[in-house]
């Protein structure tokens, strides 16, 4: 019996590290988040450098991912939670992939932008042309946004469905008379076709694109102590980057992850408001305007059933979860 | 320059060399010589041209009605070089990418060297090609063999190979979770349905000679697959493999953006967001030189392995 056992655990043993040489099997954390290239997420980066989880009394992976990618491993349940848009969480959520959006990490503050070719100066000036854009995300929604308050309606540019990644050259080809892109893409646009500029930016419309931390519902019920442990971090980093004597550091740590220098990060930053607990409290206030992320998403819902993004209205309150952030001091 | 006639060995080396010689000549003469293309002008001074920043590219005919405008009003003349876009840097300035790409060190605390991120890169393929060799090449000697068992199969293999690949993506890291499993599976999915098809082809074209001459000497059935397909078709196999294994390393890049980002591709793709064209042509050379390195070392193998195939001293 004794060696038949010592067969099997050898067995096992080999079948294992099969597997994980196979899968690539880590050590699995208690939570896994993903997180990809978008300032407010790649704040993260700062406490996770700094040990500030660990500190926490937390065992949390932050895996890296394309940005659809994380999305399509969030919904494939394979990791606990994923930084997001919140209109994103919406179609997620409506793809089947139920989610709270328990903290939000910043808005988007000027790095979203609808630049156009040098001699178009504003969005009136873009009636009749050619916008490239990735139909149905979150420049699209931008456009929509900046095109009513221009009193003009979607039917007055021509659409052209454009990767985000490629806008600058899509720019710079001359095919099109504007573009949409989040940073960095959107500084590299400009930079590609000198005296292009930017016509209208999130900066215009602050609140219309709120970024949120976005967790499965089972994962939510099983780690809620760890989850409020995770909001006090974040509100950790965003002292650590608000504050002028740390923020060199903050920059540092944050470019080293994408590949930048911190002079080059810095305007990608500024054009991100990073949102702390207290104010995330006001943020979480159930209004209207595009103050609250119940506004903002309720917009967010209304463009995404008029494109077709999904079919019927998402119940909100559902996807909306307050009670953590208020909880706190 | 004879059909089918073999060259002189300094006739191939010379030809060898040239292969290599061309290329990067043309892409030379593209970089550093401006009349051949080099639409765009690099700003070196501003002058009074509030848009422009040094280094800015922009087109050469938005820069000349520029330097007309600024002429015309007795401003600062703005000046730049002419050069070609981003998008295509020159050769000396890829090959420094590559060098400083090995020796910068990690960004971040949990980041890898770049050597590292090539190993994890290589292992994907080694994986991936391993687990649809094991079917693939059995599965398809078969299915030369027996006209039966290409029947069963041939139809769905012959849909599968048109399958988009990368579209199961997600698919895969429902099933496989966000690590390299996926990953693998792509490359599996990428590989498999082709490898069948060519190996069961290259199973079909042994010569019927062969097998008359073994069943005629008394061969049963079993032995005439151990004995003689396999073996007369071993040095062809071995070359369809080395074929299959580059067409592997095609389906790395979208395989690697599946579930976490890791690998080369990780570095590529970094890189073309910022534009750092440099280092995505050095990441690039990177697979190609892996690449033709691996080939050549099997070429090498294969003609030790099968020092009476003709063909493939030729072709090595």
């Amino acid at each position: 019996m004794i060696q038949s056992t010592g067969l099997k655990r050898w067995l096992h043993a080999v079948l294992l590290v099969g597997l994980s040489a196979v899968a690539g099997v880590s050590h699995p954390a208690t939570l896994s988040i993903g997180y990809s290239d978008w300032p407010g997420w790649v704040a993260w980066q700062v406490a996770i450098d700094k040990g500030w989880l660990k500190d926490a009394g937390l065992d949390v992976k932050f895996e890296w991912f394309d940005y659809s990618a994380s999305m399509d491993a969030f919904a494939a349940g394979k990791i606990d939670a994923d930084l997001m848009t919140n209109g994103d969480a919406l179609v997620t959520g409506a793809g089947g992939a139920r989610n709270l959006m328990i903290l939000v990490t910043d808005y988007s503050n000027g790095n979203d932008m609808i630049v156009a070719r040098p001699g178009i100066k504003s969005l009136k000036d873009l009636k009749g042309k050619k916008v490239g854009i990735e139909i149905g995300l979150v420049e699209h929604l931008l456009l929509t946004d900046g095109l009513k308050k221009a009193g003009m309606t979607p039917a007055d540019v021509t659409l052209v469905n454009a990767k985000t990644n490629e806008t600058p050259q899509v720019l710079a080809s001359g095919q099109v008379d504007a573009i949409g892109a989040w940073q960095p893409n959107s500084g590299m646009a400009i930079k590609a076709l000198p005296g292009s500029r930017p016509i209208y930016t999130s900066a215009q419309a602050p609140g219309l694109i709120y970024d949120v931390l976005a967790v499965n519902p089972a994962s939510f019920a099983a780690h809620r102590a760890d989850y409020a442990k995770l909001l006090k971090v974040w509100d950790h980093v965003v002292g650590y980057i608000a504050d002028p004597k740390t923020q060199p550091d903050a920059l540092k740590i944050m470019s080293a992850r994408v590949g930048l220098s911190p002079e080059q990060y810095k305007p990608l930053l500024d054009g991100t408001h990073l949102i702390g607990v207290t104010e995330a409290k006001g943020v979480f206030r159930k209004t209207t305007g595009l103050d609250s992320l119940y506004g903002s998403s309720n917009n967010a819902d209304d463009f995404n059933v008029k494109n077709a993004v999904y079919k019927s209205p998402q119940n909100l309150d559902g996807y909306i979860y307050p009670a953590l952030t208020m909880a706190q001091p | 320059m004879q059909v089918l006639r073999p060259l002189t060995a300094r006739a191939r080396f010379v030809f060898g060399v040239l292969s290599v010689l061309l290329p990067l000549l043309i892409w030379c003469t593209v970089s550093y010589v401006p009349a051949v293309w080099h639409p765009q002008v690099m700003i070196t001074n501003p002058g009074s041209v509030s848009y422009l920043d040094i280094g800015a590219h922009m087109s050469r005919e938005a820069f000349d009605g520029e330097v007309a405008d600024a002429k015309a009003e007795g401003r600062a003349v703005p000046q730049g070089i002419r050069a070609n876009p981003v998008y295509l840097p020159s050769p000396g300035a890829v090959l420094k990418a590559f060098y400083t790409s090995f020796k910068t060190p990690p960004e971040t605390k949990d980041g890898q060297w770049l050597h590292q991120s090539l190993w994890h890169s290589i292992q994907i393929i080694f994986w991936g090609f391993l687990i649809s060799s094991v079917f693939g090449v059995p599965l398809g000697i078969l299915c030369g063999a027996y006209a039966a068992v290409a029947r069963v199969n041939e139809s769905f293999v012959e849909f599968a190979r048109y399958l988009p690949a990368p579209a199961f993506g997600a698919l895969a890291v429902a099933i496989l979770g966000i690590y390299d499993g996926p990953k693998i599976a792509i490359i599996v999915i990428g590989t498999f349905f082709q490898q069948v098809l060519i190996i069961a082809n290259t199973t079909r074209k042994l010569d019927p000679a062969l097998l008359e001459a073994a069943l005629t000497l008394g061969t049963k059935s079993r032995q005439l697959l151990t004995r003689v397909v396999i073996p007369g078709i071993l040095p062809d196999l071995y070359r369809d493999q080395r074929i299959l294994l580059g067409w592997a390393w095609t389906y790395l890049i979208v395989a690697e953006l599946i579930g976490t980002t890791s690998g080369i591709t990780w570095f590529i793709t970094q890189q073309a967001r910022y534009q750092h064209f440099p280092n995505v042509y050095a990441g690039i050379a990177m697979i190609g030189i892996i690449g033709l390195g691996t080939d050549m070392v099997l070429a090498l193998v294969g003609r030790r392995l099968f020092s009476w195939e003709r063909s493939l001293a030729k072709s090595a």
